[in-house]
């Protein structure tokens, strides 16, 4: 498989990422330092109003609000995601991926339209609360634009994303090692601490990162589910790309970027290939 | 007379009897799977509820009706958008699954530490924020406008979905690759077999779960993408999820996209079902 000649097949792949992913976030530094009018370079000057707007009490409220809600929705999917991924795999059911598919199955339907019917039945009065109460059932709970809402709704949108993850990591543990831990005489709680634990942590880490990366920037999800009381960083860069602003956006974005950044760093830590991210 | 010592049992050895507690654990794992899986389809069902309620309103249901199906297609800009999802959906999708896998090949020959750096630029897109992914497309796409005033549309958007699938395609065929017999490719072309024809013949038939999974997921991504297709599209070409972002803004949801969502979640719940048993049956005949 080491033919030399099949390299050029990846040569220019690189050159697509470089322009596609590294030359707009120069252009995202240009803009941050300047006032200009979308992105008309003609009449720009330099301008670090930006920086100014980034110590306004809304912006800091926004960056709070979405690393604590980014945080635990990310705990509560891996929790959640690590439970429902070890069961599968330990489940004697022999089509596992018919399961794992059933799991990503929702995401075929719109995102938006998900989140809108889930947002509907948050309602005190809701079709499923309607019937419901005809068959003497009455049950309701009214918690649209609550942070408790936009948690659920995080969590429901990107528990696939905990899962597969996790899964794929525990399935690469060979049985053997098992044996092993259960030969030398370990419990079954204790087989788990020790041996598929620390070994699954590559498909942890990637768990967390997919579900905390996408939650700290999204902004269809808090609009929908939180009617507007809850601003998130994704909303403040949605807003003032929508208003023309692209300097204050692209500074926001490059911010949010450096915490990708990290994260990719730490995934490339952890898992050199890049193999637990799926 | 030693035999009339007691034999020792487990407990006296430390053993302590957990079965009852494993049965537990097993019975509260097994309905959390079953609770997660409920609560990942509530909004689902909730769609197929609404589907079918005669009335408009979303908070009460009247009576049974199938109209809304027959009037899927009958709503011009809705059928639009959901012919403009697939073309873009599934053209991203095919030509990111064949190119992605030969990227992924070009990958797999490289050094280990010219492949670590690849992969962690191959990441990007995968972690990358959606919103920022976006935003940085439209700007490179802007940078285009002063060229090709009419530059956004289909195309941009079917290149944007190109970007974030491919690393997802190389993601799951790389590993693929590793798995199989380093010597395959030798043998085959000990057998006189040229390298390109050895990777069309052996080496891509050897890797087909991993494409086909790839295929998968990266047109799972595309279908439900919306904020990269939000920043990348242009002036009335929309998709499903920009129509629904848009509707959802003027309050004017028509229910024949729920039932579109539902009659979606239907087929391809059917097939995978109806693959499911008709290859147990043929496990079972063949058995």
């Amino acid at each position: 498989m080491n033919n030399k000649s099949f390299r050029n097949l990846a040569k220019p792949y690189v050159y697509w990422l470089y322009i596609l992913a590294l030359v707009p976030v120069f252009v995202m530094v240009i803009l941050s330092v300047l006032k200009s009018e979308g992105i008309a370079f003609d009449e720009m000057s330099f301008s670090l109003e930006s920086f100014t707007l980034l110590t306004e009490r809304s912006t800091l409220v926004a960056f709070r609000n979405s690393f604590l809600y980014a945080f635990v929705a990310t705990v509560i999917s891996v929790v959640l995601g690590y439970f429902v991924a070890y069961r599968i795999f330990k489940s004697k059911f022999n089509n596992k991926f018919l399961i794992l598919t059933m799991l990503i199955l929702p995401m075929w339907s719109n995102l938006l339209l998900r989140t809108e019917a889930l947002g509907n039945i948050m309602e005190h009065n809701n079709i499923l609360t309607d019937l419901l109460s005809r068959i003497g059932i009455t049950a309701s709970i009214g918690i649209k634009g609550t942070p408790l809402a936009v948690i659920i709704g995080l969590v429901f949108t990107y528990l696939p994303f905990a899962i597969l993850p996790i899964y794929t990591a525990l399935e690469k543990i060979s049985y053997s090692l098992e044996e092993a831990a259960l030969d030398l005489g370990l419990p079954e709680m204790k087989k788990f601490w020790k041996v598929i634990f620390p070994l699954s942590i590559k498909g942890v880490v990637s768990a967390s990162i997919l579900v905390f990366l996408p939650t700290l920037s999204g902004f269809a999800i808090p609009q929908i589910l939180g009617k507007g009381n809850i601003v998130l960083i994704g909303n403040v860069i949605e807003e003032s790309f929508r208003n023309m602003n692209y300097n204050f956006g692209s500074l926001l974005a490059i911010i949010i970027l450096f915490f990708i950044l990290g994260s990719i760093l730490i995934i490339s830590k952890t898992d050199k290939e890049g193999e637990t991210l799926l | 007379m030693t035999n009339n010592y007691p034999k020792a049992t487990l407990e006296e050895y430390g053993y302590k009897d957990r079965k009852h507690l494993k049965k537990v654990f097993h019975v509260l794992g097994n309905a959390l799977v079953v609770f997660t899986v409920i609560m990942m389809y509530i909004s689902i069902f909730t769609l197929a509820v609404q589907s079918v309620n005669s009335s408009t309103d979303i908070t009460r249901f009247e009576s049974f009706t199938l109209k809304w199906y027959f009037n899927m297609f009958s709503n011009r800009m809705l059928r639009g958008a959901i012919i403009n999802t697939f073309i873009v959906s599934i053209t991203a999708t095919l030509i990111a699954t064949i190119l992605g896998t030969f990227i992924a090949i070009g990958i797999n020959a490289f050094e280990k530490k010219k492949r670590q750096s690849l992969m962690l630029l191959n990441n990007i897109p995968v972690l990358n924020a959606d919103i920022i992914t976006g935003i940085s497309l439209m700007l490179i796409f802007s940078l285009v406008l002063p060229v090709f005033p009419y530059f956004f549309g289909p195309f941009t958007m079917i290149l944007a979905h190109l970007f974030f699938t491919l690393p997802y395609v190389v993601l799951s065929v790389l590993p693929k690759l590793k798995e199989i017999d380093k010597f395959l490719m030798d043998a085959a072309l000990d057998l006189g077999v040229r390298p390109y024809r050895a990777l069309l013949k052996v080496v891509i038939p050897a890797i087909k779960a991993g494409i086909f999974s790839g295929m998968l997921l990266a047109f799972t991504m595309s279908l439900d993408d919306f904020v990269i297709s939000y920043y990348t599209t242009g002036n009335g070409f929309n998709n499903l999820s920009i129509w629904v972002y848009g509707s959802i803004g003027r309050r004017s949801l028509t229910p024949s996209v729920y039932a579109y969502s539902t009659a979606l979640t239907v087929v391809t719940l059917g097939l995978l079902l109806g693959n499911h048993f008709f290859q147990k049956r043929r496990a079972k005949h063949h058995g």
